[in-house]
């Protein structure tokens, strides 16, 4: 719907402009490294590029790799705390 | 920082849900896609297996994850309780303790030529309890005071006053004694009817045991500049009986530099009448440390050392020959074995 496209416009636009998003960004990676997510994940990396041979490792096959992986992996208490940061600054 | 408020009906509440984890997920997705840049140009530049290395040193250096043992499988608290022979006093020291102690042991630390310096110093005054006290004496004796007369000068350094100790500050100081200078006429006379009068006493009673009642006497005259009535003098309470005169006159006896009747420049005044005007004179220039001995030696009193500390003979005998002297042998024959009191500091 339009509206909602135009809603969703004006709130990331908003989102950028008041600075929150990079906050957001932040604050979820400081919170992937503490909890150990990243180097999770790193080790994944390297079993995939051992497997595909170093040399031949392109950012596409990375990032296939990665992403479902990545998305799976983020605990629940981070993934619950950066909602509730999120509806906060909607509200 | 707010948006506008969301009204919270069913669909909208839905769409905002929505709306909150689409969010979430572009977050999400953008951390990803940070993390296999990162790894991929380190596979590029080369770097990215470089904390690898043989199997061996691998296994060597694994990290340790048992309770009770840190990351490197070192036992925490092995050496707890473990004891230390001191290669220099040949004590046994316990682990933890054995580096402080070897400092202060060989005299290496910061602190251990300060700490070894004091306890050298009490040792000696503790050991010699002869003459020469007054300076040890000042800087131990912090025990009686006045009341809560504290000055903001009180803490002047005793450096600035010609390296002498005999003095801690300018004002009130309670383990130096009345300093008779600094007061003003209304100091002056709760100090005459409160405490002893001697210069630099530290007895708070009027009669206090160190010094005689013809002593007191005799820094009351210099001070007040006429005698109190007699029988007055051993009276518990002076205070209703004399009044400071007018406090110029008193100021003046005590404040050489201000006295009117001396001219500082007059160097060229008589022999009659110079002996008062060359001590104005002389005593202008010293500080008040030598002024107050300048006060005991007029008095023909010595500086009296706290009352637990005991005599050298020598002080002891001269203390006792002002007094006879001045008293007379029938008194001295009245008071008996006065001698004693004096040589074994009993009052």
């Amino acid at each position: 719907m339009s509206k909602d496209s135009q809603m969703r416009a004006a709130i990331n636009q908003k989102l950028i402009e008041m600075g929150e998003r990079e906050r957001l960004k932040e604050l979820l990676r400081a919170k992937l490294v503490e909890c150990g997510w990243k180097d999770q994940l790193k080790a994944h990396c390297k079993d995939v590029i051992r497997e595909k041979g170093l040399e031949h490792v392109t950012v596409e096959d990375l990032v296939t790799e990665v992403t479902p992986k990545g998305r799976a992996l983020v605990p629940d208490s981070v993934k619950k705390e950066l909602l509730q940061r999120i509806r906060a600054f909607l509200a | 920082m707010k948006m506008e408020d969301m009204p919270l009906s069913g669909p909208d509440n839905t769409r905002l849900e929505a709306l909150v984890h689409d969010i979430y997920s572009e977050l999400v997705d953008d951390a990803c896609l940070g993390l296999s840049f990162e790894v991929h140009r380190a596979v590029k530049q080369g770097y990215f297996f470089l904390d690898e290395t043989d199997q061996e040193s691998m296994k060597e250096f694994e990290i340790v994850d048992q309770p009770g043992v840190d990351i490197f499988g070192q036992v925490y608290n092995q050496w707890k309780n473990k004891e230390c022979e001191c290669p220099n006093c040949k004590r046994l020291i316990a682990a933890s303790r054995f580096a402080p102690h070897l400092e202060k042991c060989l005299g290496m630390g910061r602190n251990s030529s300060r700490i070894a310096n004091r306890r050298l110093a009490t040792n000696n005054t503790m050991s010699k309890s002869e003459s020469d006290q007054e300076d040890n004496d000042d800087l131990n004796d912090n025990d009686w005071s006045y009341g809560n007369q504290t000055s903001p000068r009180r803490s002047k350094s005793l450096k600035h006053k010609n390296g002498t100790y005999f003095f801690r500050c300018r004002h009130y100081n309670y383990s130096s004694g009345i300093n008779y200078e600094t007061l003003g006429p209304d100091e002056v006379r709760s100090v005459l009817t409160t405490g002893c009068v001697m210069p630099r006493c530290p007895g708070r009673s009027q009669r206090c045991p160190q010094h005689t009642d013809e002593q007191r006497r005799a820094a009351r005259v210099f001070l007040l500049g006429r005698p109190p009535p007699l029988p007055d003098v051993d009276a518990v309470m002076e205070s209703d009986t004399f009044d400071i005169p007018d406090g110029q006159s008193l100021m003046s006896r005590l404040q050489w530099e201000d006295s009117p009747d001396v001219s500082p420049t007059d160097s060229a005044s008589s022999k009659a009448t110079c002996c008062a005007q060359n001590e104005a004179k002389t005593l202008r220039s010293r500080s008040s440390a030598q002024k107050m001995v300048f006060i005991e030696n007029k008095l023909n009193v010595k500086h009296c050392a706290p009352p637990r500390k005991l005599y050298s003979s020598r002080t002891r005998y001269a203390l006792f020959r002002n007094t006879a002297e001045r008293r007379g042998e029938a008194r001295e024959a009245a008071r008996g074995g006065q001698f004693e009191d004096v040589m074994f500091g009993h009052f």
